[in-house]
């Protein structure tokens, strides 16, 4: 099956030669998670035409022959079944799909976000490398990324090694969403009370988007995140620099961090001496009932001047660091 | 009961003055277009002394004819509503695109704040398909279904009405949430748990859902009627395996609907039992699980979308065979493909959710069930081109919706496919691809139904529609759909998640910007629409319809007179064929009326009905604010209605038979008076009449 | 190409073009079988509520609160189940008196499983109350909300029935056994006994099966 995306490839850059930078994520993966379901999408969309194909052309014929101002059909009014015909289009789709069964189920054991197949089956030894483990969570309406073994944060922001598997635990704070990265690796919900895994690893140094992609409220258009796809020095080095964030990350920290609030301006935080274990911390404590309230006037509305005809945001981040000062 | 965030008072509730936007320039503009068309209908009614005909004749209605009616009514309204809000998603979209767009109106970008906006495409997903196509193919089947399989009326007739108030209260109570008070934001699907209370802390989801509730009651109660009515009241010779292919899609989409409209009530039921009652079935703590929301949604919300794509299906099934000259290809087949997908729909509900995390076996299995769907909707492709094949083929305005809605639900269906693979829905789930997936499914729905229009107009209204402003329709619509829906797709490449209300990478831009081209496109189609409808009512008297406009037709409901009678067939038909219509036609048979009547019994008009309904919206409204006197007074004012009317007995008016053969004199057309005497064949037995016309 | 059997014939002695009666739909059955379908419905309501009690009532639902153990006794519940189908055969009855046409006792059976059927409630009631003051209110966890939920849909859909015996009753005295009073007399047979069903399911999953 790889052999398909071989010969697809060459094709590829023809048909969307400019296209990256258009933003056409998906068909520019960057990863063998998110290459994988492009390869699917591609079997697929090949596999399925077998069939849908003629039957557009059979539908097109029909209206083309029989018409009667003009077609060259013959009219037989009688004719409405036909037992080798419809054995024929009972078995052609129902050959596919069993094919695109078989092959559906493999492809949920390669992309399987618990642990996707590929990711250790890459042709490199990238996938036998240690991983870098990064616990996410999410609040109304901001990203949380911790990397535990290192006892830092980073807020908004993404930054990982290139050729390195990345293994990431998600639960939310307030309600659920979903994480994603186009080029990177499918999406995966992240649910509060609840723990969701998802891995990648990043062929290619870059910048890639990352964002909220199911509906959590008004402030999910916002939130959203780059993630900076760097090499192993670089990435130690970043992780030193943040190392010595001046701002810490405790639970109460986080409590302050978690507000609604609307990431307007693109705004990250970097975080030093994270609490261990504040991951699980926050999911018990949302199991065991906690919430962030949204304010009544952050939800539905239709009237402006309920907040001087402003869009209300929340706290601005900036607040939350005047406040530790 | 639960504490709410903002004021509550025990007499009004929740309701305030400021709860109406009166300040947003939007909503006012809403408000005085539906003011003014209200002052006109009423001022119309007034002036032209219908009140009386109105309520005699509509409003107390229990005839299953004008009840279809009043449901296309409200389904069309409604579709006009989800199309201005699918028009400003479209308009803020593409004004919303890139850190650079400007905003207006209190807008961060483009006209609508996100507090806006979200509630527009909830109210849009809403209405569109479950007060719009909901409601329009409940309108056609309570329309078709008895005269199909040869019947006087429904079987519960009241029931009936019932069900067509309850259905026009939740759309009421949706329209109402634009001027009073605001929608849900969490979508059409209630994504839960931002539906609880403390995320949600509004009036939306509470309107969102008791629409729902109250209209899926109706629904429920219409289906009954349906199956019961295809089972006991079919004419005599009417066989299982000569029912019309609409009425059977008619019975599996009401099976469907009775089954699984249940499982919403419940999934909403608890919803609102955590808002009111502070209860934990769906929180995020306390012991409380959202995944089963969401799996009793979607045991809900997968069968619906079925729901309203069978009875299209049938409704082409019915079109494609007329203006093809020939007999449906592979009936048999075709009845079992309707059931089997009907079977199929209640097994793969899970798809809507692969990237919960439900590992790759559980995934792998509901996508091999998704994907069985493929081969019965299939063998329907196929079958609907073998109609055509060896027929003789003519495309006036029905079939030409008919048959470029088989193309839309190939297309549809294809990346159906794609999506029901794990490893291409987690790249594409919450994606516009997605919504471009479902638009051009769901337009078949509407292009069956626009469709199915043309062909029954001449049936309920006696006159048929203009063709050539019919073409225009047709031709923009069709383009409009599909500058709109292929852009669409394209841009699902970018893997841009759906419901944004502000697009943050102006690179995506220029599709948007085709998309709006399209929408404007579909703007003109609507305009022709009314164009026709204009052009045809004026002309009526000269697009006078006979029993057969069409000429080439094949099931019973062509049999009787346009516009039906009251009493839908002076004699019940016995049938002999599948296509019984078709068949006296082909043997010469079609002339042959009956001349001995009898005395008809019909039900008698209630307002009853009515005022249950009007009971609904008021418990509806007042548990929306909270305002729990109103709401005990509606409940047992509802229950006592039902209760003192068990009492009344059922009531029946008789047309006695010189009656009836008077009226069939009057409704017999000149043409069709003035035939040649045809000669019935020998042998024929004409009871009660043989007379041939 | 045509297959027999899904060809039509042509007319010939013996084809009919119109019913020679008005087709008399039998009312009972219709009406039956409308109640039935709209029981049917009302099942699905029910197996959605068990589906949602099968997820609620693990322990990461009862949030440290009561456990089914704690608030479903199986004595108190079997006592429940006996006395619901006491009233469920004093119903039984009320159809015995309606083949023998005798409309009084009629009356007296209803009048019978009516209270029978409200003692039920009683029983209920007290013991939701017991469950409330041991710490036990819906609010408390997802499990109770779930349990509560069971119990009093199916208390609510008892009250309806209730309800409609009392509707009979007045409807017998006044019209005896018309056509409509019995078929809503058979239907009430029908609801009776399937509310009845109903329990014995509500017992087992959440009495029994709690009880282990
Ligand atoms: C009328 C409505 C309708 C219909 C008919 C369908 C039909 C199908 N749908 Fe669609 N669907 C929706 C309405 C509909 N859908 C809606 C509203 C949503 C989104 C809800 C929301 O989230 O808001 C949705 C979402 C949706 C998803 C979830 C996407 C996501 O959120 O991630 C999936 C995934 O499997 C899916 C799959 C399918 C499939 C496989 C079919 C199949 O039935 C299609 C079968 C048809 C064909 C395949 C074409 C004809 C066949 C042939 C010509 C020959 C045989 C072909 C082959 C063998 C390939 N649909
Ligand atoms: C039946 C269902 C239906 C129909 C017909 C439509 C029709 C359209 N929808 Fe709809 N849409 C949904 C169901 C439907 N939609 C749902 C379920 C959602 C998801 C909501 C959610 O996220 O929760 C959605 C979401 C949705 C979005 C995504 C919003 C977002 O995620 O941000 C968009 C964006 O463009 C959109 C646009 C459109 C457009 C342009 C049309 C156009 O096709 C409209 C074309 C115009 C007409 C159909 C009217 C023409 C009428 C006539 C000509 C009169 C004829 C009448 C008679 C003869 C009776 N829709
Ligand atoms: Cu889905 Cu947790
Ligand atoms: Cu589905």
């Amino acid at each position: 099956m790889r052999r398909a995306l071989r010969l697809a490839a060459p094709a590829l850059p023809l048909l969307c030669g400019g296209c990256a930078p258009a933003g056409f994520w998906l068909l520019h993966p960057r990863g063998p998670v998110a290459e994988a379901s492009l390869q699917s999408w591609i079997v697929d969309t090949a596999s399925t035409l077998l069939v849908i194909g003629p039957a557009t052309l059979l539908v097109m014929w029909a209206i083309w022959r029989y018409r009667r101002a003009g077609g060259k059909g013959s009219y037989t009014p009688g004719w409405s079944h036909s037992l080798p015909l419809e054995i024929t289009f009972w078995g052609a789709p129902l050959a596919v799909v069993i094919g695109l069964g078989f092959y559906s189920v493999k492809g949920a054991f390669d992309t399987d976000p618990a642990g996707p197949g590929v990711m250790s089956r890459t042709a490199s030894a990238d996938g036998q490398k240690p991983p870098v483990n990064i616990d996410v969570i999410t609040t109304d309406w901001q990203w949380l990324f911790i990397y535990p073994d290192r006892h830092i944060a980073v807020a908004n922001e993404l930054v990982l090694p290139v050729h390195t598997p990345v293994r990431f635990r998600l639960t939310s704070s307030t309600v659920a969403t979903d994480f994603f990265i186009p080029q990177l690796a499918g999406q995966i919900d992240v649910m509060p009370g609840m723990r969701t895994w998802q891995g990648l690893i990043a062929n290619q140094v870059g910048t890639y988007d990352g964002f909220a992609s199911d509906y959590n409220g008004p402030g999910f258009s916002w939130m959203r995140f780059q993630t900076r796809i760097v090499s192993p020095a670089e990435f130690q080095a970043w992780e030193a620099s943040v190392g010595k964030a001046g701002r810490h990350l405790d639970y109460a920290e986080f409590d302050r961090f978690a507000t609604p609030t609307i990431n307007k301006y693109d705004t990250t935080v970097e975080f030093s001496a994270v609490q261990d274990n504040l991951f699980d911390h926050v999911m018990q404590d949302v199991m065991m009932g906690k919430t962030y309230v949204t304010p009544a006037d952050m939800t539905e509305k239709k009237s402006h001047k309920l907040n001087n005809g402003q869009q209300p945001t929340g706290r601005p981040l900036d607040t939350v660091k005047d406040e530790r000062q | 009961m639960t504490e709410v965030q903002q004021h509550w008072d025990p007499i009004f509730g929740r309701l305030t003055l400021s709860q109406v936007p009166y300040d947003n320039l939007i909503v006012c503009f809403a408000f005085f277009f539906a003011a003014t068309l209200g002052l006109v209908i009423l001022g119309a009614l007034t002036y032209y002394r219908k009140w009386g005909y109105f309520w005699r004749e509509w409003l107390t209605t229990i005839d299953h004819k004008r009840i279809g009616i009043m449901y296309a009514v409200v389904g069309t309204v409604m579709l006009f509503r989800g199309f201005v809000d699918a028009i400003m998603m479209r308009t803020q979209q593409v004004m919303a695109a890139g850190p650079a767009s400007p905003g207006y109106l209190g807008a961060e970008h483009g006209y609508l704040p996100p507090y806006h906006y979200d509630q527009i495409y909830g109210s849009h997903g809403t209405i569109m398909l479950i007060f719009a196509a909901t409601p329009l193919l409940a309108g056609f089947m309570n329309f078709l279904v008895p005269l199909q399989i040869g019947a006087r009326d429904m079987a519960f007739p009241y029931i009936n009405a019932l069900a067509f108030w309850l259905t026009a209260v939740g759309a009421a109570l949706t329209m109402l949430s634009l001027f009073v008070g605001d929608f849900s934001h969490a979508g059409w699907v209630g994504l839960a748990p931002l539906t609880e209370l403390p995320y949600s802390p509004d009036v939306g989801v509470d309107y969102w859902s008791w629409a729902i509730q109250i209209g899926s009651v109706g629904t429920t109660l219409g289906a009954v009627n349906i199956i019961t009515t295809i089972i006991k009241m079919r004419a005599p010779g009417m066989t299982w395996m000569r029912l019309p292919l609409f009425t059977w899609t008619s019975l599996t989409t009401n099976v469907i609907g009775l089954t699984a409209f249940p499982v919403l009530g419940v999934a909403i039921g608890l919803l609102s039992l955590d808002r009111y009652f502070d209860t934990h079935f769906y929180t995020t703590g306390m012991g409380g699980n959202f995944m089963l929301y969401t799996d009793l949604f979607w045991i809900w919300g997968h069968p619906e979308v079925y729901f309203i794509i069978l009875p299209s299906w049938g409704i082409m099934s019915e079109i494609i065979p007329t203006f093809s000259q020939k007999k449906l290809f592979g009936y048999p087949v075709m009845v079992a493909a309707t059931l089997s997908i009907g079977c199929i729909s209640w097994t793969v509900w899970l798809h809507h959710f692969f990237t919960m995390g439900a590992g790759p076996i559980v995934n792998g299995f509901y996508s091999v069930a998704t994907m069985l769907v493929a081969i019965p909707t299939g063998v329907k492709v196929f079958d609907w081109a073998l109609t055509m094949v060896r027929g003789r083929v003519t495309f006036p305005t029905p079939m030409l919706w008919a048959v470029s809605a088989i193309f839309m639900q190939i297309i549809g269906g294809w990346t159906g496919m794609m999506l029901a693979i794990p490893a291409i829905n987690y790249m594409t789930h919450n994606g516009v691809f997605v919504i471009a997936h479902f638009h051009c499914v769901v337009m078949v729905t509407v292009f069956a139904v626009i469709g199915g229009t043309t062909f029954w107009f001449p049936k309920v209204f006696g006159f048929t529609l203009h063709e050539t402003s019919g073409k225009w329709v047709f031709w923009l619509l069709v383009g409009g759909t599909f500058i709109v829906f292929t852009a669409m797709f394209i841009l699902g490449l970018t893997g841009m998640p759906r419901r944004l209300a502000y697009v943050p990478y102006a690179s995506w831009w220029p599709i948007l910007a085709i998309e709006e081209l399209g929408v404007f496109v579909d703007i003109a189609a609507l305009g022709a629409f009314i164009y026709q409808m204009w052009v045809s009512i004026r002309d009526r008297e000269l697009n006078k319809a006979g029993r057969d406009p069409w000429g080439t037709s094949r099931s019973l409901e062509w049999m009787t007179h346009s516009p039906v009678p009251a009493y839908n067939f002076a004699v019940i038909p016995h049938v002999n064929a599948r296509d019984e219509w078709a068949w006296r036609r082909d043997y010469r048979l079609h002339h042959v009326m009956p001349n001995e009547f009898k005395d008809i019994e019909l039900p008698v008009n209630t307002p009853v009905p009515m005022f249950i309904g009007i009971c609904s919206a008021a418990f509806g409204f007042a548990m929306i604010w909270r305002i729990w006197w109103l709401a005990i007074v509606s409940l047992v004012a509802m229950i006592a209605i039902v209760c003192l009317r068990s009492f009344g007995g059922s009531t029946g008016t008789t047309i006695p038979a010189d009656e009836v053969r008077r009226l069939e004199r009057l409704a017999a057309r000149p043409s069709m008076r003035s035939r040649p005497e045809t000669a019935i064949p020998e042998g024929v037995v004409v009871l009660g009449g043989g007379d041939a016309r | 190409m045509i297959v027999a059997g899904l060809h039509d014939d042509p007319p010939g002695p013996g084809t009919v073009l119109w019913a020679d009666i008005d087709h008399e739909h039998d009312m009972m059955s219709t009406r039956m079988l409308g109640f039935w379908l709209y029981m049917l419905s009302d099942s699905l309501i029910f197996a959605a509520l068990f589906a949602a009690y099968a997820v609620l009532s693990y322990p990461t639902s009862f949030m440290g609160g009561p456990t089914p153990r704690d608030v479903a006794s199986p004595l108190y519940g079997y006592a429940e189940t006996v006395v619901l189908f006491t009233s469920v055969f004093a119903y039984g009855m009320v159809m015995v008196k309606l083949r023998h046409d005798l409309p009084r006792a009629a009356i007296g059976w209803l009048l019978v499983s009516f209270l029978i059927g409200a003692f039920f409630i009683g029983m209920e009631t007290h013991e939701l109350r017991d469950v409330a003051l041991a710490g036990g209110p819906p609010q408390r966890s997802g499990f109770l909300s779930i349990f509560w939920c069971v119990v009093v849909a199916h208390g609510v859909h008892l009250l309806f029935g209730l309800l409609w015996m009392l509707v009979m009753v007045a409807q017998i005295a006044r019209d005896g056994f018309t056509q409509l009073v019995t078929y809503r007399l058979a239907n009430l047979k029908v609801y009776w006994l399937y509310q009845g069903l109903i329990w014995t399911f509500v017992y087992t999953f959440v009495y029994l099966r709690g009880s282990i």
